[in-house]
């Protein structure tokens, strides 16, 4: 081999290599672009796992709930909830005993709350600070905190069926349940924001990486029309009068008559609104608007307003009250089987006289008092901003029988609730509005405050047949039977109710429901009071319970709104 | 020339290197201010709420009922209205038209 063929062999050797290395490096580079394509196109959506991309939910703040002078009902405070890696734990019996006397819970229910095959399980929640900084000073290494917000209610249980309460739904997110909380849950819940960093080992955000941070929208505040004064009065005399009259439970409903904005709202027994959990289901049920009862004789005014409206009777028109009478095979009788002959309009509400009611009725015609329960709103919802409200049923005019009209000119045969109740007759003392119940008068995002008013549904009698009404209703006060410990120099209109508790069929004679309403003062009436009392023991009669347990709460309201005497 | 170029481009390097280590510390630096303004922030929420919730309860009618107790308000020690004028008022003595008043 020559010089020259030994040169030509090494350099098409290096020239081979050179092209292997470069053919190396272009697939190389090649395997690269291939991979980032990859990467980078094909299952670019799939980066969220990444383990350097952290993405954390931004809890919204639920919103809080005032009262109509922003005193708070509902406020948010600091919580964290218990977790254990199950892994972790090194010593399980000393674990559970020392979280035990921590958390207060019987040993055998942390213990069954421990599966050893997971690697993370949920403790207890709603743990105040305190709790933590002990349960941190033990040193555990299998337990973490999670922080959480949870409901603070400074007033307690004042409201409890009124606000309703915050549980939990199957996927472990907060909802409100009933009263305020269910409602208007959407408004108060807000919506949750996001953050999605790329952090490095430590946690630390990558400046260069990405950077998403979307706000959360706060859950809106509610202002409501409840002054939290007329509620702990309309609270405290509604608890007294349960137990001085044996009351089985009651309700105490408090409105502006005028714009049927809610003062107060009170049903007993309730419940402890922060351990919902401990009480049974009964007591969730707001009596105000989901209990029917039949209203008895504070019914008899809103036939009455009827009947001066269709101007089929005036105040001093006569009537004959002579003794029971007569509807089909039913006889009517008065509460006492007393009778009086010859009596005024206004005398047949002042003695609450059931057959004077019937001849109203009659001299209103069945198609009209049918007309008017209808427009008074009877067997529809109010709409009142609550969650629970039921409507009651007002059966078909087809269906009524002669005696039905006959008895539901004073109350019975026919069930409503509280709100039905206190609606109706606020439209025959406001000058004849049928309003739609609230509870909620400003809704607050951020800067920006919505203001609810009140709605008109419908009028239904003329302002002067309210003020002869009103006049009637005073006359039924200062001449009623029963004479009760009122407040001096003031000027009262109102009605009372005994209505018996229909059982399978038949009415128990043993078992009413006593209730009174009334507003003040009567020439402007500043507030509207319902009280309703189910089965008191000490007297069946509305006139010896729900009476003086309405007087009890006026006295106390007068002082408050600081109303001058007018006589 | 080729010198000068090669001269250029070290440099160049040299100052990329520089300026990539000043941004990377740069940014560790803000990352973790970024961190503790998150810790703070989340800090000063807690407080805030918990701030909230002890105004709250000094303003609530239940603390005002537990006050008035521990302090000793009851119907006793209401004060004296104008219908009871007569503690205020000192008769004086002999003076016949002063011995009507009631106290």
């Amino acid at each position: 081999m020559t010089l020259r063929q030994t040169q030509g062999h090494i350099e098409r050797s290096r020239n081979m290599k050179i092209k292997v290395i470069f053919l190396f490096f272009i697939f190389f580079y090649l395997a690269i672009i291939v991979r980032l394509f990859f990467l980078q196109v094909i299952i670019s959506p799939t980066y969220k796992d990444s383990p350097y991309l952290k993405t954390t939910k931004i809890n919204s703040v639920r919103g809080r709930i005032f009262d109509r002078n922003n005193q708070p009902l509902v406020l948010n405070q600091n919580s964290y909830q218990l977790h254990l890696e199950p892994k972790k734990i090194n010593d399980k019996d000393r674990l559970i005993h020392l979280l035990s006397d921590s958390l207060e819970v019987p040993e055998a229910s942390i213990s069954g709350r421990i599966d050893m095959s997971k690697d993370w399980l949920a403790i207890q929640g709603g743990l105040t600070q305190e709790q933590k900084d002990n349960i941190n000073k033990l040193n555990l290494k299998s337990v973490g905190f999670d922080y959480q917000t949870k409901r603070f209610y400074p007033e307690a249980s004042l409201s409890a069926h009124l606000l309703g309460f915050l549980g939990k739904n199957d996927q472990s997110e907060d909802v409100g349940y009933l009263g305020l909380e269910g409602f208007y849950d959407r408004d108060l819940k807000g919506l949750p924001g996001f953050v999605e960093t790329e952090r490095d080992i430590l946690g630390r955000p990558i400046l260069i990486g990405v950077q998403q941070r979307v706000e959360p929208e706060n859950g809106r505040d509610l202002i409501l029309t409840v002054d939290k004064t007329v509620q702990e009065i309309s609270k405290k005399k509604l608890l007294e009068g349960l137990e001085l009259y044996k009351a089985k439970k009651g309700c105490v409903i408090t409105a502006d008559p005028k714009t049927m904005a809610i003062l107060a709202l009170v049903c007993l027994p309730d419940y402890d609104l922060e351990k919902y959990y401990l009480f049974s289901e009964d007591y969730y049920k707001n009596s105000a608007i989901s209990d029917l009862f039949e209203p008895g004789s504070i019914f008899k005014p809103l036939i009455m307003a009827a009947g001066l409206e269709e101007k089929k009777i005036k105040p001093n028109d006569a009537y004959n009250e002579t003794g029971q009478i007569s509807v089909g095979e039913y006889n009517i009788k008065t509460w006492n089987d007393k009778y009086e002959g010859k009596i005024s309009m206004t005398r047949i509400l002042e003695k609450s006289s059931n057959v004077g009611m019937v001849y109203i009725g009659e001299k209103l015609g069945n198609k009209k008092i049918y007309d008017y329960l209808e427009k008074y709103g009877f067997g529809k919802n109010t709409d009142i901003d609550l969650q629970g409200e039921v409507s009651g049923y007002l059966k078909p005019q087809a269906n009524w029988y002669p005696i039905d009209y006959s008895t539901v000119t004073f109350g019975q045969g026919i069930a409503i609730t509280s709100i039905q109740m206190i609606r109706a007759f606020a439209s025959i003392i406001n000058g004849g509005y049928l309003m739609r119940p609230y509870l909620v008068q400003k809704i607050v995002s951020g800067n920006k405050v919505t203001e609810i008013k009140p709605r008109i549904e419908r009028k239904i009698i003329a302002s002067l047949t309210s003020e002869i009404i009103k006049k009637m209703l005073i006359s039924t006060v200062e001449n009623a039977e029963a004479k009760w410990d009122r407040p001096k120099g003031y000027k009262i209109g109102g009605k009372t109710g005994t209505a018996q508790i229909p059982i399978k069929g038949h009415y128990d004679p043993t078992k009413t429901i006593a209730s009174f309403i009334g507003f003040a003062p009567a020439s402007d009436p500043k507030f509207l009071t319902l009280v309703v009392l189910y089965e008191p023991k000490t007297s069946p009669w509305g006139s010896e319970t729900a009476a003086p347990l309405f007087f009890e709460i006026a006295k106390q309201l007068i002082v408050y709104y600081n109303i001058s005497p007018s006589q | 020339m080729k010198n000068i170029l090669l001269r250029a481009t070290g440099l160049m390097i040299f100052v990329l290197i520089i300026i990539n280590l000043f941004v990377f510390i740069s940014g560790i630096v803000l990352s973790d201010q970024i961190s503790n303004f998150e810790t703070k922030t989340d800090n000063l929420r807690k407080i805030n709420l918990s701030l909230e919730k002890e105004v709250a309860n000094l303003g609530s009618l239940k603390f005002a009922t537990e006050q008035a107790k521990k302090l000793g308000f009851n119907r006793l020690s209401l004060p004296q209205s104008l219908g009871q004028l007569g503690y205020a008022y000192m008769p004086v003595k002999n003076d016949p038209s002063t011995n009507s008043g009631s106290y």
